[in-house]
């Protein structure tokens, strides 16, 4: 039981890193129609950013994140400009080529720039741990499902009833339309990519304080971000955070009590598995087309 | 009507589709990066042409080490061994009178272009010797062939035991390395003298993980050391159910075996589960002091099995290799202005055995001579160890170059019954 019980904490705190990238995806996808492989690498970048100000210059932890929360918003729009208006014909399908192309340069700068070093934070509030039932929980495990929960609770609120968040979903729904409106497609990009960016920053300053981040960690985060969202359902809020604590709990279980080994097949075969049965996941709604 | 609707079905099996382009494109980029400073080439660097090196042609000294790639870290650090040693010769007259030359090329981790490299070393180069497998075991497994072929003395700096064994059919090939057998072994004596029955095992799922679980496994019995494995990604970031999962059979050490971050996060995740109040360690791919640090208060008193370069001015007086290692680690650190490590100290100690080889042969440069003058040198005190190559062994390190060393919060220090008696 308290195996159990030490299996569903891990599970919890890997879980909450899938939901953060999954929620990304999420919202690159409602403003855009396109999915953002370079989610995992923002991570990334947040990570080793904020590892690297802790280091060097030492401010209190909240300046930090508010540091690479401001980074991440920026990188997001450099990506809108990248990905988007330099791209003759922006449609998803090009955007979300771009993203990858993105993704591996994103990669290969940092791989060059800190050759190869990890970094990681202090914790939130320390290196406090909580004792339940005989098993242990990291306290920066709790601060990144709250994490979660205010990035996931902010982002539909924002969606639903701010004017902003309402022309996204109208500009993504049929960008003409929005457009006539006075609601640019390419504002509406702009938006999307600057919180999916916000978002994976928080995300990178929450988990280097779980673990070591170094240029190489972005990559299979992403993906199994991916599929997170993938299991919930593309576009949905709900869905991303479900997604990601499922395939958390999931990879957590199947380590502890089949193979520790093949635990990174979890996800993805949970992603074929989606693709092949029902490609809008688990919450997405049936969408009624009009001709 | 609208014709061009959106479909996200088609769009995410596009975007699965070329998610792997980019791997593809990653692998051919790198490609075209270096074929320019390899085919530019060979930077002859003889760092002292115009010395007093002595008369006669130089003996020439082909040379891989991946200074850009994936192993850059370790390449980088590989040719400044190999460096040092070589002006060190120089300066004082060269071997057997005769200068030595470098002839080096950066194959950047690919192997491909590695056996390329070779063969220009063998024919248009048509070097004395080879030291330096391109930094990575896959890469020097690929040159041997080749250089035995050609009758070369190949001395190589990576870690496999594949590359020298079996010994009767590589006959022309060393390395300056250790293996991992000897590493577990001397850890294994060391669990036996802390008492310590059963040990929980985390390899990484990397051919420098498995290797070691395969050793280990096997030598563990005879030890009457108790192991049970559970293997993890290299990228992981929480060991938090292997670590579960091992503790229900109670072992009194943990070890995890990696060359990534997951070091850290292996003490982390092991103290936050009270594992700490048992002995834990890691293996020599976690060398780095950056990974203790950043571990903080979750590293303090963890242990790390590996060469005593981390601990050489802790050494007691008595043993053999303080001496060599101090003086090479104030040369590199004289000479680079950074704190020497394992893999500079293999290059350097790979081109001095050569050295005293081609002493020992009179000069001689064939494959075969100096392979005889290897196996019959008996003893050389390196800085990684006492080398005693032998017609069986072509690795020559033994346990005694072994120590257990341990995180004192700020350094290493040597830990009880660490050090071979």
């Amino acid at each position: 039981m308290t195996d159990f019980l030490q299996l569903t904490f891990s599970g919890l705190t890997t879980g909450a890193a899938y939901a953060l990238v999954a929620l990304g995806f999420a919202i690159v996808f409602r403003g855009t129609r396109a999915i953002n492989f370079a989610q995992g690498e923002y991570v990334m970048l947040a990570g080793v950013t904020a590892g690297a100000l802790h280091q060097w210059a030492d401010p209190p932890l909240a300046v930090v994140v508010l540091v690479v929360v401001l980074m991440g918003a920026l990188c997001g729009l450099a990506t809108e400009v990248i990905c988007v208006r330099f791209t003759r014909t922006p449609n998803p399908n090009t955007i979300t080529l771009a993203t990858i192309g993105l993704g591996v340069a994103i990669k290969a700068v940092v791989l060059l720039v800190t050759d190869r070093q990890a970094y990681t934070l202090p914790g939130f509030s320390g290196t406090s741990t909580l004792h339940v039932g005989g098993a242990v929980l990291d306290a920066q495990a709790l601060w990144n499902c709250a994490l979660v929960a205010v990035a996931a609770g902010a982002l539909a609120a924002f969606l639903r009833w701010a004017p902003l968040g309402v022309a996204l979903r109208a500009s993504a729904d049929d960008g003409e339309m929005a457009a006539a409106s006075g609601f640019s497609r390419r504002g509406a990009a702009a938006w999307s990519f600057a919180l999916a960016g916000a978002l994976a920053a928080a995300a990178g300053a929450g988990l280097a304080a779980v673990s070591p981040v170094n240029y190489d960690f972005g990559t299979l985060l992403g993906l199994k971000g991916f599929a997170a969202a993938m299991l919930g359902g593309l576009g949905s809020m709900p869905g991303a955070v479900v997604g990601g604590f499922a395939i958390g709990l999931m990879e957590a279980w199947f380590a502890g009590y089949v193979s520790s080994t093949y635990a990174d097949v979890v996800a993805f075969s949970i992603l074929l598995i989606v693709l092949f049965t029902r490609p809008t996941g688990l919450f997405a709604a049936v969408k009624v087309e009009r001709v | 009507m609208e014709t061009r609707r959106f479909s996200p079905r088609r769009t995410i099996a596009l975007a699965l589709l070329l998610s792997t382009a980019p791997f593809a494109l990653a692998a051919c980029g790198s490609d075209d990066d270096d074929t320019g400073s390899g085919s530019a080439g060979a930077s002859t660097a003889s760092a002292q042409s115009d010395s007093s090196g002595g008369g006669g042609d130089p003996i020439k000294v082909g040379s891989l080490f991946s200074v850009t790639g994936p192993p850059a870290v370790v390449g980088d650090k590989m040719r400044k061994g190999l460096e040092l040693a070589v002006d060190e010769l120089n300066e004082a007259g060269g071997v057997e009178g005769r200068r030595l030359e470098v002839v080096f090329y950066d194959p950047a981790g690919d192997t491909a272009k590695a056996v390329d490299q070779t063969r220009r070393l063998i024919s248009r180069d048509d070097v004395d010797v080879v030291v330096g497998g391109g930094s990575q075991s896959g890469i020097a497994l690929a040159m041997q062939p080749l250089l035995q072929r050609a009758d070369k003395l190949f001395m190589a700096t990576e870690g496999a035991r594949e590359i020298v064994q079996p010994a009767d059919e590589r006959p022309t090939t060393f390395k300056s390395t250790f293996n991992d057998t000897i590493v577990l072994q001397r850890t294994a004596d060391f669990w036996n003298a802390r008492g310590v029955r059963a040990v929980g095992f985390l390899p990484d799922t990397s051919g420098f993980g498995e290797s070691a679980k395969a050793e280990l496994e096997r030598l563990a019995p005879e030890a009457g050391i108790e192991v049970q494995s559970e293997s993890f990604d290299p990228t992981a970031t929480n060991l938090t159910p292997q670590l579960t999962n091992l503790r229900r059979a109670n072992p009194q050490a943990y070890v995890a075996w990696t060359t990534t971050p997951a070091a850290t996060t292996f003490l982390k995740n092991a103290q936050q589960l009270g594992l700490d109040r048992n002995l834990l360690g890691l293996g020599f791919g976690s060398a780095d002091p950056a990974f203790y640090e950043q571990a903080g208060a979750a590293a303090r008193g963890a242990l790390l099995s590996a060469g005593k370069l981390p601990i050489y001015d802790r050494l007691p007086d008595g043993d053999p290799q303080k001496a060599i290692i101090t003086r090479f680690a104030d040369a590199y650190e004289a000479k680079y202005n950074e704190p020497a490590n394992v893999f500079a100290a293999q290059a350097y100690d790979g081109v001095q055995l050569v050295a005293e080889a081609i002493r020992a042969s009179g000069g001689e440069l064939s494959g075969e001579a100096l392979a005889e003058a290897l196996e019959g040198l008996g003893s050389y005190q390196g800085v990684n160890g006492d080398f005693r190559y032998t017609a069986e062994d072509h690795s020559g390190l033994g346990v005694d170059a072994v120590a257990i060393s341990e995180w004192d919060g700020r350094r290493f220090v040597p830990a009880r019954d660490g050090l071979t008696e």
